[in-house]
């Protein structure tokens, strides 16, 4: 009797389940998994995107990309990694150290929070426009104020500096989410095990680096999960910016894959490449989970 | 009260779908989607001017900048090919055959001027009209000129003593656009069409028959050419823009802009009225005569073979080129250059300027059309490494080659 009553218990929680993900889980499916399984198999296919019929060349697309040696996928591959890994160290670094300072009881802590949430609320696409103007005509006029010549370079015309530029503007737009974050997690420490350091006699910097930083543990490991794949999708801001020049030197995975299917009418072989970026992004955000679960597990 | 304005609702829903059943018999809906927003009001008011003229159809018009191709890819894809849709003139057509009517038959045909049927033309077929013909050269002040005390250059090696005393007389001789992809292959045509048969040209290259460095005029003048602006150029080539463009030369920094044509003359104005404005060819050479403006048009609308108005479309596309409102409405409404023959000229000074010297030297072949944008993108990007100092001349001719084959190969 018990038993039934638990077994239909656990039905009604089963359609109840399944009646609230449904419509969330049809819109998933109508965007994303049915494009998918649609990417795959115009991967598999040579179709400029325009013609009535896509024709069937097997793995073709793939053997380009792994034989002939896509030298620009592999650069653009380059450039996000490294766009990748300093923007994790930055974001987080800066987040962690600015939400320490706000989470401070002083006057304009509340509104310092809204300034620096303010440009993630922001379109990239005008936080993009809106520096690029400053890059260009606002440096300009700095430069004829100041006479520095930090102003007067090219910070969007020269490929060594624009991929600075684009790194910049990418961690200035987002660090406000990632504060918010951290703040969210400062605020779960307790108090408690902060005084006892402190009547244990340890220094503010010993409190810090031994008791918040190592409780904080959650919030460090989603933070950096959301900015690995934030990182690795980065295109809006580098379209705004720099459209992936100047010389080519900012192209991200994503912008070259829009390149490869939309500019050079080459939709096959664009989503060939986007297969292939996919499983590099699975393996990598897998193996960030899997050290910070098992560093989760320590602290 | 629910239940009544459902029933409402019904009834109403219900005489609509009868209203419009009834009437769809000699009704037709033409969906316009192109590009060029520039021209939105002007052609609103050639679709208000057609509704008197076959009140019975309606033009349904869209337009966008941004990324039009990618947006007309996906109308396309979804099965929703607009009745009339744009793209790139010459060899972009091959990508869109599947889609687009020949109307070599019709009356607008015959109406276009031969410079803009040319590379309208898929052999035999015409398979596009433009909405402006167009001029392409150097734009330049000719208050600079005037108080340096000289006349626009014609050749390369006055152009080199003349930018040494524009700049002497503290202005910047070019404002480039370096930042744009487009302003390289306007800028570049005109090198290759001084190399010859421009379309034979750029087909044997794309064939692997010859390199740039058989063609000097490509591979030393062009080359030179963009040496020497960027030497006397903006400070931060690789960052100006078209706005930055237009800024330099309207405020009275720059004597000369690069790539550009009749379409930025407004801008120039609107920034300063009382600009000089001045236009002329490329110093490609040594020889005067090879100081050429460009003439033609680089855009091509194209009408939809499946259309199910078809016969709609092409008369409104005939009494567009061929009525008299039509052919006015290039010169008065819009501003154009007229693609179709017997139009009067507008008052604008690069088509003023630009027909003298087309009757006094004659002017070039759009040769950019020969190429794909796609390639031009991509030759855009390689010049830019060449100009930031990353590749030598060498290298960006065996990676432009490289492109071209690999892009506009037989595909």
């Amino acid at each position: 009797m018990r038993r039934n009553n638990k077994s239909a218990i656990s039905q009604n929680a089963l359609k109840e389940t399944l009646l609230f993900t449904l419509p969330a889980l049809i819109c998933v499916i109508i965007v994303i998994y049915i494009p998918f399984v649609m990417a795959g198999y115009y991967s598999l296919t040579e179709w400029n995107g325009i013609s009535k019929t896509p024709i069937f060349i097997g793995l073709e697309n793939f053997k380009t990309i792994f034989s002939s040696g896509s030298p620009e996928f592999l650069n653009a591959i380059a450039f996000t990694g490294k766009y990748t890994m300093l923007f994790v160290v930055f974001t987080n670094i800066f987040a962690l150290g600015i939400a320490v300072a706000l989470s401070k009881k002083f006057r304009l802590a509340n509104f310092l929070r809204g300034m620096f949430f303010v440009p993630y609320i922001m379109s990239m696409i005008i936080v993009g426009f809106i520096w690029k103007f400053i890059f260009t005509q606002g440096f300009e006029k700095l430069y004829e104020f100041t006479g520095w010549n930090i102003w007067a370079l090219s910070w969007l015309g020269d490929d060594k500096l624009a991929f600075w530029s684009v790194l910049f503007v990418g961690v200035w737009q987002s660090l406000g989410f990632y504060i918010v974050l951290y703040i969210a997690g400062l605020k779960s420490v307790s108090t408690e095990v902060l005084e006892a350091a402190s009547i244990d006699g340890a220094t503010g910097s010993q409190c810090f680096f031994r008791v918040t930083l190592p409780l904080l543990g959650p919030s460090i490991t989603t933070c950096i999960f959301m900015a690995v794949t934030n990182s690795l999708k980065v295109f809006d801001i580098i379209q705004a910016l720099t459209k992936g020049g100047p010389g080519g030197s900012t192209y991200s995975a994503t912008l070259d894959i829009y390149r490869e299917a939309f500019q050079n009418n080459r939709y096959g072989l664009g989503s060939a490449k986007a297969l292939v970026y996919f499983v590099l992004v699975l393996i990598l955000t897998q193996l960030v989970l899997k050290i910070f679960e098992r560093r989760d597990v320590d602290l | 009260m629910k239940k009544f304005i459902a029933m409402l609702l019904m009834v109403s829903m219900m005489l609509t779908m009868i209203s419009t059943a009834a009437f769809a018999d000699d009704s037709a809906e033409i969906y316009m989607f192109i590009n060029s927003p520039e021209y939105a009001d002007a052609v609103e008011e050639l679709i208000a001017a057609y509704k008197e003229v076959a009140p019975n159809v309606t033009i349904n018009y869209e337009t966008t900048q941004n990324d039009y191709p990618t947006l007309l890819k996906t109308k396309i894809n979804a099965g929703e090919c607009p009745d009339i849709f744009a793209t790139t003139s010459g060899k972009e057509i091959v990508s869109y055959l599947d889609y687009s009517y020949d109307f070599s038959a019709e009356a607008a045909a015959a109406a276009m001027t031969d410079p803009v049927k040319s590379v309208m033309m898929y052999g035999e077929e015409v398979h596009g009209f433009p909405i402006k013909g167009n001029y392409f050269g150097i734009i330049y002040n000719k208050a600079i000129f005037e108080e340096v005390g000289l006349e626009f250059p014609t050749t390369f090696s006055e152009l080199e003593k003349a930018c040494e005393a524009i700049s002497a007389a503290g202005y910047t001789p070019f404002s480039t656009g370096f930042a744009e992809w487009w302003v390289y292959k306007h800028v570049m045509q005109h090198f290759v069409n001084a190399a010859g048969d421009s379309e034979a040209i750029v087909n044997s290259i794309v064939a692997g028959e010859s390199t740039i460095s058989d063609h000097p005029m490509i591979y030393d003048n062009f080359f030179n050419f963009i040496d020497l602006v960027v030497k006397y150029g903006d400070a931060k080539p690789l960052e100006c823009d078209l706005a930055g463009e237009e800024a330099a030369i309207g405020t009275g920094k720059a004597a000369m802009i690069l790539g550009q044509g009749a379409w930025v003359e407004d801008d120039i104005l609107a920034i300063d009225d009382a600009f000089q404005l001045g236009f002329n060819g490329y110093p490609v050479s040594e020889d005067p005569a090879d100081c050429m403006i460009i003439a033609g048009s680089d855009q091509a609308l194209r009408i939809n073979k499946d259309s199910a108005v078809l016969q709609d479309v092409l008369d409104f596309v005939n009494w567009w080129y061929t009525s008299d409102y039509g052919k006015a409405w290039f010169t008065n409404v819009a501003g154009v250059i007229p693609p179709v023959v017997d139009a009067a000229a507008p008052d604008k000074e690069v088509v003023k300027q630009g027909q003298v010297l087309e009757a006094e030297k004659g002017a070039g072949a759009v040769s950019i059309v020969y190429s794909t944008d796609s390639f031009h993108e991509a030759c855009g990007v390689i010049l830019q490494s060449y100009i930031g100092g990353n590749v030598t001349k060498d290298e960006a001719c065996a990676q432009i080659e490289a492109k071209w084959m690999d892009l506009d190969g037989t595909k």
